[in-house]
């Protein structure tokens, strides 16, 4: 069974030139132990499917259906009592700027035992050494030093550090990261991502990694969803999306990337851009860009089709093979 | 032979920060370290490295934006640093830079038109019908189309605002164009766009590029040469083919084994370097890499490496390499 299922969900913003259609239907489910990639082009959902699980959406938004489930519980009809159990405790979020989200005010170690405070029981030496040990698995150096320092004082790889130390305070099953490692340097990303793994293979924690690039999820990844203006166009398993995309927008994405031997060739680029989600749109949201485009994608939206085990897609150029 | 449009040597840019009461303590910090290279005409050079490096610095001390603190630059055998500032200005003409975010340097109250033509009407005496027609097809140059002219950037997608940059980069014909990060910014299937377009103006126009970025997969599709900076010094400077072929430096080693590759089959073994980039103003000893690199040796820690040749075409600062010529 899934730990975390997301079932249609439609999130839609108010904004000052009408509604703003975020989420459009979003599909996936994270099993124990997993890290599932969530991709897709800058505005498709990504960050609002996230901040809808941990329920920290903006003022101005609103669920407009669907169901997410965690474990047993449907966590858009908890209490705010409730959903504040399961946030931090159960499901954390960390996020792609670690700046905004650790207090200035604080050092890293009082922010720690804060949380070790509220969501485990312990004596202040306990507490102390679970700490300790926690911040020198994320790779914090002298970390009975790192402890009494302060944000600022941090370099942006290493803030990102205590950020996971601090989400991982509480025990989480399932930490959401938000473009954990986007402004980071390549080297030090190599450093984070791999950190993630080893979380996940040492204290099977499930992860949605949310990111932009192809590269991390391949390298990361067990599962992967592809969003497209707030729609899950595919998903599947890394191999089966990497080595078989199915739906013409991740073949698209793929094909973009430059890679060895690309040199001297132009790349294949999608034309246009992404739609804003505040037109209605009835049929394919691709199809205004797809190279495949028929008559029907305009009319007609697509829904998810099994094209194998673990492999679904949201094209029509898939409905006469599964149904015919 | 291609001959170098542009030519660097031993270039250092020292920046003071002062600090305490009236600024009486000074602290000088080596952004740039004896930077040499050449780009030939037509040809473009990658320059890598993560953030902090240098690259940002070396583009400005190009443009004379900043004063190095020594070195020499020649531009198409002028030396850039021995013009007056009015010579330097008309110099500039043919120099241009790009930007990672296009928004910053595009004027948000005005439009397509203005922005293409500003340059213009600084540089070039032109009738106002001379004018529109250069801006129409320098937009249509760029892949926009004339109705951009009364759009004003925030109507602009990412993408869009990054060619109007571009066009107004190119107003004046440049021969040398320094791209800084130009696509970093832009989601993958509007970079793939951008990128054609630079590969594209550079063959027409035969347009020479100093690409800067620290996205080596893009470096790989674009550059005929590479230099990978770390800590204001180039560390490994090859072509492009090699630097992928055969990397030396323990540091471009490292680089390339972290860069994610969209290929969850390939089982390469990660060289997951330790540590952060140390800062410029307390540069270690020795070799700036030897507190992160694997292969430290005793004399990393004391010594400065020096650029050897290790084949024809690879050069390379690295205490590993000191048997080469
Ligand atoms: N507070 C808000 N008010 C109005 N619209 C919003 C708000 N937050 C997000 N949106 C819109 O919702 C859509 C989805 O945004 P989201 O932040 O989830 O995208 P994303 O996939 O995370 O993109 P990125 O890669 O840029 O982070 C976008 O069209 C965005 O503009
Ligand atoms: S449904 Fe139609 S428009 Fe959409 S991706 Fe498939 S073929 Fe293209
Ligand atoms: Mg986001």
């Amino acid at each position: 069974m899934a730990l975390l299922r997301v079932e249609n969900l439609h999130v839609r913003f108010k904004t000052p030139f009408g509604a703003l259609r975020a989420l459009r239907g979003i599909d996936f489910d994270l099993a124990r132990g997993d890290i599932l990639g969530l991709v897709g082009e800058t505005g498709c959902g990504k960050s609002v499917t996230g901040r809808s699980v941990m329920r920290l959406l903006d003022e101005n938004a609103a669920v407009t259906g669907g169901r997410i489930f965690f474990e047993d519980a449907d966590l858009l009809r908890l209490t705010e009592g409730e959903m504040h159990k399961i946030r931090g405790n159960r499901i954390a979020m960390i996020f792609q700027d670690p700046a905004t989200a650790l207090n200035p005010l604080f050092t890293i170690g009082q922010q720690i035992d804060d949380v070790q405070r509220t969501h485990r029981a312990g004596s202040t030496r306990d507490r102390r050494r679970a700490r300790l040990e926690l911040m020198a698995s994320v790779g914090l150096p002298d970390a009975a030093q790192m402890a009494d320092v302060y944000p600022h004082q941090l370099s942006g790889g290493q803030q990102q550090r205590a950020m996971i130390a601090l989400s991982l305070a509480a025990e989480p099953d399932v930490i959401i990261a938000d473009e954990p490692t986007t402004a980071l340097d390549v080297t030090i990303q190599a450093q984070i991502l791999d950190l993630l793994r080893r979380l996940q293979r040492e204290r099977s924690i499930s992860v949605v990694l949310i990111t932009h690039d192809l590269g991390i999820v391949a390298e990361t990844c067990q599962k992967v969803v592809v969003l497209y203006a707030g729609r899950v166009v595919e998903k599947g398993t890394v191999e089966a999306i990497f080595a078989d995309p199915q739906h013409p927008y991740t073949r698209g994405l793929l094909a973009a990337l430059p890679r060895p031997g690309s040199r001297g060739t132009d790349l294949k680029v999608i034309p246009g851009n992404v739609p804003s989600g505040l037109e209605a749109i009835d049929g394919c949201a691709f199809a205004p860009r797809c190279e495949f485009v028929m008559e029907r994608c305009q009319r007609q939206l697509p829904p998810l089709m099994s094209l194998a085990a673990e492999h679904q897609a949201a094209c029509l150029l898939h409905e006469a093979a599964v149904h015919g | 032979m291609a001959e170098p449009l542009l030519t660097v040597r031993d270039l250092s840019m020292t920046y003071v920060r002062r600090f305490g009461l009236f600024g009486r303590g000074a602290q000088p910090i080596r952004a740039l370290n004896e930077v040499s290279f050449e780009i030939n005409a037509g040809e473009t050079l990658g320059i890598v490295g993560e953030s902090g490096c240098g690259k940002s610095t070396l583009a400005r001390c190009l443009l004379r934006l900043l004063r190095p603190s020594a070195g020499s630059i020649l531009f198409d055998s002028m030396d850039l640093l021995a013009l007056s500032d009015d010579e330097m200005r008309l110099m500039r003409q043919r120099m241009q830079i790009l930007l990672q975010n296009p928004y910053s340097s595009l004027n948000p109250r005005m439009n397509g038109f203005d922005l293409v033509a500003e340059p213009l009407r600084a540089h070039a005496a032109m009738s106002r019908k001379e004018m529109s027609e250069r801006v129409a097809s320098l937009l249509v140059e760029v892949g926009l189309t004339v109705d951009f002219m009364s759009r004003h950037p925030h109507q602009l997608s990412g993408g869009q605002a990054q060619r109007i940059a571009l066009a107004r980069a190119l107003a004046l014909n440049p021969a040398f164009v320094i791209l800084d990060e130009p696509t970093s910014a832009l989601d993958v299937s509007v970079q793939a766009q951008i990128i054609n377009l630079l590969i594209r103006l550079q063959r027409q126009r035969g347009l020479t590029y100093l690409f800067i970025t620290h996205d080596l997969s893009v470096i790989q599709h674009i550059s005929d040469r590479v230099a990978v900076m770390y800590l204001g010094k180039i560390v490994e400077e090859t072509s492009s083919e090699e630097v992928f072929r055969d990397p030396q430096h323990p540091y471009t080693q490292a680089l390339l084994s972290s860069t994610p590759t969209p290929d969850p089959t390939s089982d390469r073994q990660r060289i997951i370097l330790p540590g952060t980039v140390p800062s410029a103003a307390n540069p270690p000893a020795g070799c700036a890499f030897h507190p992160r690199c694997a292969h430290v040796m005793d004399r990393c820690r004391r010594v400065v490496p020096a650029q050897r040749n290790t084949k024809a075409d690879h050069r390379v600062s690295c205490h590993l390499y000191d048997s080469a010529q």
